[in-house]
């Protein structure tokens, strides 16, 4: 690996500054005059058909534009889920529904000149509600006799919607009950976790309007341009031409904006109106009306050889969807299909998922997307059996993690909606990984000490992970170059950065590839009009398949200017050439060319042509990344508090591209894993309604909530990988909780089975063990 | 979003004398404004006039002989930066006061504002029932002052029309007295789901003296009386504060919510009051 | 009715709804650097200083801070002239998605005014106000250090 001048740097964010001095430009940051404000009328019912609304006095009233309902609006069936077509997702929603599916499912919406008159006016629509019973408890979906959720005869893509299943997976590698039969021990546990929300501090908001030509434009807090510009063409029934979707600084994601929420009725209104129009929604509504984290239960059952070797792994996910099927089938695969590979000593594998419909809020898309879930078990019930074989956590491990060079069946078993691709490790440091980690935690000298101070004892546990890069054959994006006069490139891409540095890292992949600086390198990106297609933010993808994108365009221009060099020096063997500071020089001659000069003579002086280059990247590769997680935690016997006091996690990214960047990916990911194993958990009353939909109630971490933190980045090189980079968005949200219910073990011999682990519940565990 | 869409007015009088005629005048639907934190977290429609106090010279902690005197317009910041409070009780109250809900909050949330809202904010009023603060009551005229807990028996609602709070009183203490609290949250910036605040004179090891209040949100603070007649008079040992955490989870009245079950408020409201107990007695464990 | 704010140095007066709060006043009037939504003060993102002291904007009462000095981030430095904060959160991979990051700088920046040797629980207790669902904070304390250490020499 030859030394690299700008991957592997510190590369200051190229929009850091302008964020800093507060210039930077969010959706909300621009108004028209005649902007339209969108308010909607939600279901107070988690069940109901509206058998008649009138919107007659609402419209009436002074300063209303429009009134929106199911009688007046697009009957495009469809699905809100963000991903590359044929969606894999159920097609399950209208733009309004007439059968209320939640409390918060739209029931109407209201355009008018300022939000105060649109909110009253929505206090004037009528409607008739035929309330029917509702499914509030995910254990209850699948009952003989349970109320079913979607019998609209249009549905399409759900498994069996009779028996309100959205989705259902099983895969199946060998024979489990043989090899539970073989096995020296078998060991199975159940673990929950909750409904949660990504708590974006900017929640989602749309402008639409539209342009000199009558084309709609959606500037939105979005995380997937393209596949809104396609969905709202879908909704709409209008070729996608006529869209411009835009997305400017997005003010957090984390998987909720991977979504088509508020754009297609936006587009709607401006659409018929002429209008600009915004919608914004409130804290309440994000929590509520946007998407959460799917709630699931998973058992593991995994039987072993006596020296520790897995035999059998089975893996049982009940996975609650909520009202509607976005995501239901690839979460749930993620369950399975991001974690099982982990361990591929098993031979005999088996996954069964079965996702739900439920009267409850949606899930969706939320960073980890499924892997969360599962590691949730897996990784616990991985150390249950160590304990039950008297090894411990590090050796277990060690024996049955995959390496590099392996595979394992289940990535060909388990794709996202269509069969897999095979994978074979090409870089794997989770050895290094546990041992720098267990170092730096002070593993030996901890574990099992059960060290105490009054009633407070203290715990360390771990829990490793990998994730992936992309979804292979799937994900596509790509990206275009241009050159001007001063050396500097204009790079459009698709890329969708959305405050995570996908656009530094692009520059940085240009600067390196041509010899020039990353300051040099102008990204404008994430314009369905003005970029090249970019599936968008999600799977982690950014660095692999978008940043794959940019280098494969940035090695055409590299060869444009190479072409023209060999013109100008009369020279004809371009590998006698060295592309670096900003000039090419002979090796052979010594001769010398600017790229700026090279711009110069491309552009006026002689054969004339535009030095610009489009690359897409695809890949049959998703070289997943791998963490090593461990923490220290401190929990008092007598009230069930737990406080984590330092927590490492070792990651394997492969060439981390800029590693402040990363140490912020990783940080980042880690804490909102921290308070979703710890504090954050949907409440709901008894008629389905969230309670508590607020930051008052719903706990995410603030500064006084971390522990002591300690990433450590340890480089490998991914030879499918940019620069021999993967990824690191999405693994580090996976550990948190395992590991913590792990440490609780080691400290006091109890494991709770619901998560998050408040005091209450880890009492409970206490006493129950007494 | 305009959550106080009624409000047509606003005042602020530059004096206490103003501010009543204007309260008294206002027939219920003017709001006195101290921090404006709660007003405008918690907007109430039937509100259309404003009355600012920042013109009343109520901002100030200041401390003679006898009393810690904090005007009702200051802030948590303002109190927990006030050189009266670095060492009033070991600092204990201050660090009490500055643990609660942010940074941002406690440059806003009044100390009047506060108590005059007998506020769900659980923090503040605990401790002061334990210290026996005085709240100093103004109609006007004369200021009165009345104890935690003599001023929630009034008709609160029929006084604050008429009277506004203007400051609170603390009592100074001698070295045999000693303050703790303990406040139990989901996570840091939480506001306490349960605490306890305890004030106790121990002379020779035994507790002469002693005031306890547990607060548990979303119910109101109150004194806990039962559990002072119990420590009265007690030598202060490790089994006492054995006993008196059993006895407390038995006796302690505690409200229910989704927040947290009224089981394991018992339960930490008696380890709280154990520990702090065991606090007084030097950190002895 | 008219209030009168001296908003990063320059004296405006503005027309306001008795019962508005400030946040909703500033960027109907073009301040969009301040942000937020929660309007409960609880997420920090709204946070501008008033007299120096940072404050959710959304709930303040924009009637209730007339005649107020009123810095929103734009007021401690920009694109040519950053302020050490706003550099060395730059320098620090202390801005992810950046939504946050205004309000934080500013409640550090008020921290560094009155405590210019902040130790690392100072500037936790002090930022404890401004969620960052981005970032995991541990880029942002560092950050602030980086920025004392920065004002100490006079890296104006």
């Amino acid at each position: 690996m030859k030394d690299f001048k700008h991957i592997g740097t510190n590369t200051d964010k190229i929009d850091a500054l302008s964020l800093a001095t507060g210039q930077s430009m969010f959706v909300d940051d621009i108004s028209f005059s005649n902007m339209l404000q969108l308010k909607f009328l939600y279901s107070p019912y988690a069940h109901a058909i509206i058998e008649d609304i009138d919107t007659t006095l609402a419209e009436k009233y002074p300063g209303v534009e429009m009134a929106l309902t199911y009688k007046n609006t697009s009957r495009v069936i469809h699905t809100t889920a963000g991903q590359g077509w044929p969606e894999p997702s159920p097609y399950d929603t209208y733009m309004f529904n007439r059968k209320m599916r939640y409390i918060g499912d739209r029931v109407a919406a209201v355009a008018a000149e300022t939000e105060e008159i649109a909110r009253e006016a929505l206090k004037l629509i009528k409607v008739q509600y035929k309330v029917l019973p509702a499914v509030l408890d995910m254990e209850n979906a699948m009952k003989d006799g349970a109320p079913i959720i979607h019998d609209e005869p249009e549905i399409k893509g759900a498994y069996d919607p009779q028996r309100n299943l959205a989705a259902h997976i099983l895969v199946k590698v060998g024979d489990v009950e043989k090899g539970f039969a073989e096995s020296d021990v078998v060991v199975e546990d159940t673990f929950e976790v909750p409904y949660a929300q990504h708590c974006p501090i900017e929640p989602h908001v749309t402008i639409t309007y539209l342009d000199e030509y009558g084309r709609i434009v959606i500037r939105t807090s979005t995380q997937v341009p393209f596949h809104v510009r396609r969905i709202v063409a879908q909704v709409l029934d209008i070729p996608v031409q006529k869209i411009r979707v835009i997305k400017p600084r997005i003010g957090g994601g984390f998987g909720v904006k991977q979504e088509i929420i508020l754009e297609d009725v936006c587009a709607y209104i401006t659409m018929k109106t002429g209008k600009p129009t915004r919608a914004l929604y409130t804290r309440e509504e994000e929590f509520i009306s946007s998407r959460t984290r799917h709630q699931m239960k998973v058992n593991v059952k995994i039987g072993a050889k006596k020296d520790g070797t897995f035999n059998a792994v089975r893996m049982h996910a009940l996975s609650n969807t909520g009202a509607y099927g976005t995501h239901a089938l690839t979460v749930a695969s993620n369950v399975g299909s991001k974690t099982l590979p982990l361990y591929n000593k098993a031979p005999n594998v088996e996954y069964i998922a079965d996702v739900v419909y439920t009267n409850l809020p949606i899930a969706g898309a939320y960073r980890g997307y499924g892997a969360t879930q599962g590691y949730a078990c897996l990784e616990q019930v991985v150390d249950e059996v160590a304990h039950k074989l008297k090894l411990t956590p590090l050796e277990i491990r060690k024996k049955n993690h995959i390496k590099s060079g392996e595979t394992s069946p289940i990535f060909k078993a388990l794709g996202e909606g269509r069969e897999g691709v095979t994978q074979y490790i090409q870089s794997c440091a989770l050895d290094e990984l546990i041992e720098k980690g267990a170092k730096e935690i002070g593993w030996f000298e901890k574990y099992g000490k059960k060290t105490r101070n009054g009633s407070k004892v203290r715990g360390i546990g771990m829990s490793i992970h990998m994730q992936g890069s992309g979804i292979p054959l799937v994900d596509m994006g790509a990206a275009t170059l241009k050159m001007n006069e001063d050396a500097s490139f204009n790079l459009m891409y698709g890329g969708t950065d959305i405050g995570t540095g996908l656009d530094t890292i692009a520059a940085q992949i240009v600067a390196e590839t041509l010899g020039i600086k990353p300051e040099q390198v102008i990204v404008y990106a994430a314009d369905t009009d003005l970029t090249p297609f970019d599936v968008g933010a999600y799977a982690s993808s950014g660095t692999f398949i978008s940043g794959g994108a940019v280098l494969r365009a940035a090695m055409k221009i590299r060869e444009q200017i190479l072409n023209v060099a060999e013109e100008m020096f009369g020279e004809h063997d371009e590998r006698d050439f060295v592309l670096e500071d900003g000039k090419v020089t002979s090796k052979k001659t010594g001769k010398s060319v600017t790229l700026s000069e090279i711009a110069y003579q491309t552009l006026y002086i002689k054969k004339q042509h535009q030095i610009a280059a489009t690359g897409s990247m695809v890949s049959p590769y998703s070289p997943p990344p791998f963490a090593a997680h461990f923490v220290e935690i401190e929990v008092d016997e007598e009230t069930g508090i737990i406080t984590p006091i330092k927590y490492v996690t070792a990651v394997d990214c492969g060439t981390p591209l800029n590693p402040e960047l990363v140490r912020g990916q990783i940080i980042g990911a880690l804490v909102n894993g921290l308070s979703y194993a710890l504090s954050e958990e949907y409440k709901f009353a008894d008629s389905g309604r969230m309670v508590g939909s607020n930051f008052m109630e719903y706990r995410i971490s603030s500064t006084r909530d971390i522990p002591e933190i300690v990433p450590i980045i340890v480089k490998t090189y991914e030879p499918a990988g940019p620069y021999g980079a993967k990824s690191v968005a999405e693994i580090n949200i996976n550990g948190p909780i395992p590991a913590i219910g792990n440490a609780l073990y080691d400290a006091l011999g109890v494991r709770v089975h619901k998560v998050p682990y408040t005091p209450e519940r880890v009492l409970e565990a206490i006493r129950s063990k007494k | 979003m305009l959550k106080l869409k009624n409000v047509k007015s606003c005042f602020t009088p530059n004096s206490i004398q103003e501010a009543i005629d204007i309260l008294k005048k206002s027939d219920g639907k003017a709001a006195l404004v101290g921090g404006g934190l709660d007003i405008t977290v918690f907007p109430n429609p039937i509100i259309e006039q404003f009355i600012f106090l920042d013109k009343l010279g109520l901002t100030y902690i200041r401390e003679d002989d006898e009393n810690i005197k904090i005007g009702a317009t200051s802030t948590i910041t303002d109190i927990a930066k006030a050189p009266a409070m670095q060492n009033y009780l070991k600092g204990n109250v201050k660090i009490a006061l500055t643990e609660l809900a942010s940074e941002l909050l406690r440059n806003q949330i009044t100390i009047g504002g506060s108590i005059a809202r007998h506020h769900f904010y659980s923090d503040i009023i605990p401790a002061l029932y334990a210290l026996r603060a005085k709240i100093m009551v103004s109609d006007g005229e004369l200021i009165e002052g009345f104890f935690v807990d003599d001023f929630y028996r009034n008709d609160l609602k029929a006084l604050m029309e008429t009277c506004i709070v203007v400051g609170v009183h603390l009592n100074k203490y001698d070295d045999s007295f000693q303050f703790g609290s303990k406040r139990f949250v989901r996570n840091a910036t939480d506001i306490a789901l349960l605490n306890v605040a305890m004030l106790a004179q121990i002379e020779e090891g035994v507790i002469k003296d002693v005031s306890i209040s547990v607060g548990s949100r979303p119910g109101p603070a109150y004194r806990f009386e039962q559990g002072e007649t119990f420590l009265r008079g007690e030598k202060l040992t490790k089994v006492l504060t054995e006993d008196f955490e059993l006895f407390t989870k038995s006796n302690v009245d505690v409200a229910k919510d989704m927040r947290l079950s009224k089981e394991y408020r018992q339960h930490i409201a008696s380890i709280y009051a154990k520990e702090i107990l065991l606090d007084f007695m030097g950190g002895v464990r | 009715m008219k209030v009168c704010y001296s908003i990063n140095g320059k004296k405006k007066e503005f027309e306001i709804e008795a019962g508005e709060v400030l946040l909703d006043v500033l960027r109907r009037n073009g301040y969009f650097e301040v942000k937020g939504n929660c309007y409960m003060g609880t997420c920090g993102a709204c946070t501008v200083l008033i007299d120096g002291l940072p404050y959710t904007s959304c709930t303040m009462l924009a009637a209730k801070v007339d005649g107020s000095e009123i810095t929103t981030i734009k007021g401690i430095g920009t694109l040519q002239n950053p302020h050490p904060l706003q550099k060395a959160f730059v320098e620090k991979g202390a801005v992810q998605c950046g939504f946050c990051t205004p309000g934080t700088i500013l409640v550090a920046y008020a921290l560094l005014k009155n405590n210019p040797d902040p130790s690392d629980d100072d500037i936790k207790k002090m930022l404890d106000g401004n969620l960052c669902r981005c970032t995991g904070y541990v880029q942002q304390i560092e950050a602030v250090k980086l920025a004392a250490k920065m004002l100490k020499k006079g890296d104006e």
